[in-house]
């Protein structure tokens, strides 16, 4: 809105601004042509600032770096993103910068004083995306379709504002994409041996057999292909699989009726691909992708070269004997509802809420296991299930294969990085509406996925190439 | 195969960049001190194939490092971080003659880059690569919009780039082939500029009416850059290169409607019949013909059409009456026009004129005449055909490969920074823009 003290000048400028804005300037009338053309020389005195990004086309985990030039001197400006998600939801971050002697903001090194975050965040405008003013709220930014790219318009405005304002100039504005595919990257739908997935081979035409992952996902269900076409973007194949709540799955959605041979089939699919190195295949699993990961490890009779555990427990009561489930919702009474009605998952995988007989047999590990803990995790007891993992390999005498990455303030969800932190989203809808709690913080969690994406994929360079 | 070179990683970053833009080619987890070869190759629009390639020695940890480690053979040698795509030859096998340009520049350029065990020079195509990947080259960024320009009767392309604007315009000219010739414009775009690259040579009008287009064709172009919605009427220049430069000069010095802000004229002439229309100066040069020459390959030389420059005014663009900056970038091999001795009268003509402080030259030796974007494959010669003969000739451009790659790189780094100084900076500030 408008501020209490105007200069003249800015008076002004705004007069202008609404006579531009009513004037139709497709110039195919000839009486409007002279009254066109002088607001136009008036406005045309003024400098248009630059914006830039590079690149312009990035993939998911790239750095962007976002400059705008020809300012003034110690001019405030906002830069603003915005972008689409697939559901259709406006997603928004801000900042506010200020120009100095160089007459221009550089992103890499300047400090936002205000906004969606603060401080020098080169790549805060993504992370700190929230859902716009007026949208649906407490939801998660996913990506379905990973072989389009975010689309995200960035826009630096004129003085320190917010984009609900809605008042403020536009004075310059870039498109970047972003990327889960990289050109070349394979993408092909697996439908055999009873394995819902899909795999990502990278670029290339005949080279030598790759090392790859198996890609697990939570008991959210459905197919989550993006972590794995940004392994094939970084040159490992990767198979994500579906194991519940997909309708090329049997049974109802709401229970695994997939279990041990399932898994089997799914790791050695991957191990007889042709285009895959066997004896260098690895598992990654995030939540209760965990638990299914330490079991493959330990009891289906396959041996991967290394593991990868995010936020999950290290078993379930749900699981039987064959490694499928009775039903989904696990004992409610260990479910804790905050303020808001929601739910927090947590104290269900607390290991002492666990009978003994239904943790997997960490000790039978033969590879080296990394554990990623977000100390803010609502949705899992992740510190608690690194401890026991930890201790079980250590009687095990087995201490030098655990890695552990902890890190404060980062939630459940810790996903490729610059993606929002989700610290709610909607569990699901039926019979009635459940948002769940999964935690952690935008700040602490960005740099959370930042750093263990680093050290996801040093761990697999060195366990999975060498 | 060894196993351990199996685990080779190659990594080229950004893997979509603009086809100005660098990139770095990363090669790890190679056997240290082992010898391998990292190949580009290209497939263009019209089916040739491409490649280029550079033999190196992997590090003591088995790096390679494209930006920082020398090339000891190949297609190109030393340490070249974008050799790989400067490069590019056709494949052995490919009919003379070639130059690699694309038509759709709303698709990328697709380069494949492998690494192969080894200083290989042929027979890639029956080698297995340790590794590869791709990489997108654009000249459009994301967000810039394309616009098909037909009014005035114009056969024209505006690219516009993202945003609210208002942006400096700029028309695109190029030279005697004709047609409309766009990825330049677009890559401007791309860099913050309206662009609009015309066709003046084969413009619809021309080849439906049989007549070329006149002083008033450019004009109208200028008139819709500047009364477009989106672009700041009073900062428009104009790039022309080889005929190009012709009629940015006559433009940009005789034209009452036309007002640039600045001009870039690369590998071009200020010879010309002055006040003759676009058909006359054709004209005027053809009368020239009989001082053709030809190279012992029989490649086409026609920089001495306009030699010797002419001491009558009537001749020449009298540039002393410019009013605006003026880049002029020349190529000293250029075979095809007299750019150079051209560029060196310009600056006389200046001189006296007491105008010079507005001419900048960037004079580059070994550089040909298709002083083009960066990392643009160098063409020496490639068929040819105007629009006055109806064969195609061998033409005769000139440059040596690594000089012009060098100019075009610094060329074009030049003139970005010439039009931003010129479009975008510093000389009105106005209080409108304080708050």
């Amino acid at each position: 809105m408008f501020r209490a003290h105007m200069s003249v000048t800015r008076i002004w400028q705004l007069i202008e601004k609404r006579r531009m804005s009513c004037i139709s300037v497709r110039g195919k009338l000839p009486g409007l042509q002279h009254a066109v053309g002088e607001v136009r020389r008036k406005s045309s005195f003024r400098q248009s600032p630059l914006l830039t990004a590079a690149p312009g086309r990035a993939l998911i985990d790239e750095q962007i770096s976002i400059k705008g030039h020809f300012l003034s001197q110690n001019y405030p400006v906002t830069v603003c993103a915005q972008m689409h998600s697939e559901e259709g939801d406006l997603w928004e971050a801000f900042a506010h910068y200020t120009t100095n002697a160089s007459k221009s903001i550089n992103l890499t090194s300047d400090h936002s004083v205000g906004g969606s975050y603060l401080g020098c965040e080169p790549m805060g405008l993504f992370w700190a995306l929230e859902p716009a003013l007026g949208s649906r709220e407490v939801l998660r930014l996913r990506k379905r379709n990973v072989e389009t790219p975010y689309i995200v318009n960035i826009s630096l405005l004129e003085g320190h504002t917010s984009p609900s304002e809605g008042q403020s100039t536009e004075l310059a504005a870039v498109t970047v994409e972003r990327w889960y595919m990289a050109p070349g990257v394979r993408r092909i739908e697996i439908r055999q041996n009873k394995i819902v997935g899909t795999l990502f081979l990278p670029p290339g035409e005949r080279p030598g057999p790759f090392s790859a992952m198996l890609d697990l996902w939570g008991m959210g269900g459905g197919l989550s292909e993006y972590r794995s076409a940004l392994f094939a973007s970084r040159g490992f194949a990767s198979l994500s699989v579906a194991y519940m709540g997909h309708k090329d799955l049997p049974g109802p959605p709401d229970i695994m009726s997939v279990g041990d041979l399932y898994f089997k089939s799914a790791f050695q699919l991957l191990q007889d691909h042709c285009q895959v190195d066997a004896d260098r295949v690895g598992v990654i699993g995030l939540s209760f992708g965990v638990c299914l990961t330490l079991r493959i490890a330990t009891r289906i009779g396959v041996k991967p070269s290394c593991l990868i555990c995010i936020n999950g427990p290290v078993g379930s009561p749900l699981l039987d004997e064959d490694g499928k489930t009775k039903t989904i919702e696990s004992d409610q009474k260990h479910w804790e509802l905050d303020d808001r009605g929601h739910v927090s998952f947590r104290h269900v995988s607390l290991p002492d809420n666990l009978p003994p007989e239904n943790k997997q047999k960490v000790k039978n590990i033969t590879c080296p296991l990394m554990y990623i803990v977000g100390e803010d995790d609502q949705c899992a007891a992740s510190t608690e299930n690194a401890d026991v993992i930890e201790e079980a390999l250590r009687s095990a005498g087995k201490s030098q294969l655990f890695t552990r990455l902890s890190y404060p303030g980062a939630g459940h969800l810790i996903e490729p990085p610059y993606a929002p932190c989700a610290r709610a989203s909607l569990w699901r809808a039926k019979p009635e509406k459940l948002f769940t709690l999964w935690g952690g913080h935008p700040a602490p969690h960005a740099a959370a996925q930042e750093d263990s994406w680093k050290r996801i994929l040093e761990f697999m360079e060195t366990h999975l190439r060498r | 195969m060894d196993r351990k070179q199996c685990c080779v990683k190659l990594s080229v970053q950004p893997s979509r960049g603009l086809m100005d833009e660098k990139f770095i080619v990363l090669v790890q987890n190679a056997l240290p001190g082992s010898q391998l070869t990292i190949r580009a190759l290209h497939r263009c629009e019209d089916g040739h194939s491409w490649e280029a390639f550079g033999h190196y020695t992997a590090d003591t940890i088995g790096t390679i490092n494209v930006s920082d480690d020398p090339s000891i053979g190949g297609t190109y040698s030393g340490v070249e971080q974008m050799g790989l795509l400067w490069s590019f030859r056709p494949i052995p096998g490919s009919k003379p003659g070639l130059r690699m340009r694309k038509k759709n520049i709303q698709t990328p350029m697709e380069v494949t880059i492998s690494v192969y065990q080894g200083h290989q020079t042929e027979g890639f195509a029956d080698l297995v690569p340790l590794s590869g990947v791709v990489v997108e080259r654009w000249y459009m960024a994301p967000g810039v919009r394309r616009i098909p320009v037909t009014e005035g009767g114009l056969t024209a392309a505006l690219f516009l780039p993202s945003g609210p604007g208002p942006f400096p315009g700029l028309l695109d000219l190029w030279g005697g082939g004709g047609q409309l010739v766009e990825y330049r414009a677009a890559l401007l775009a791309s860099h913050g500029f309206a662009s609009m690259a015309i066709d003046y040579l084969t413009a619809k009008i021309t080849m439906e009416t049989g007549k070329m287009v006149d002083n008033q064709y450019f004009e109208t172009a200028y008139r819709v850059l500047q009364q477009h919605p989106q672009v700041c009427g009073s900062k428009i220049a104009m790039i022309g290169l080889s005929f190009g430069t012709s009629i940015t000069l006559k433009m940009a010095v005789y034209s009452e409607v036309i007002k640039l802000s600045a001009a870039v004229c690369i590998s071009g002439s200020h010879v010309q019949p002055v006040d003759g229309s676009v058909e006359e100066i054709l004209r005027f040069f053809q009368k020239n013909g009989d001082k053709t020459r030809f190279s012992e390959k029989n490649e086409v030389i026609w920089r001495d059409l306009l030699l010797p420059i002419p001491t009558d005014p009537s001749l020449k663009v009298n540039v002393g009456r410019l009013q605006c900056p003026l880049l002029l970038v020349v190529g000293e091999d250029d075979q095809n026009w007299p750019a150079q001795e051209s560029a060196l009268d310009i600056k006389e003509m200046m001189a006296r004129a007491g105008n010079s402080h507005l001419l900048t030259v960037l004079s580059y030796p070994n550089a040909g005449h298709l002083i083009e974007p960066p990392y643009t494959t160098h063409a020496r010669s490639s068929t040819f055909k105007t629009i006055e003969i109806e064969e195609k000739v061998m033409c005769l451009w000139g440059g040596q490969m690594v000089e012009h790659s060098r100019a075009q790189e610094d060329a074009w780094k030049k003139i970005l920074v010439f039009l931003r100084e010129n479009l975008y900076g510093g000389r009105n500030p106005t209080s409108f823009s304080h708050l």
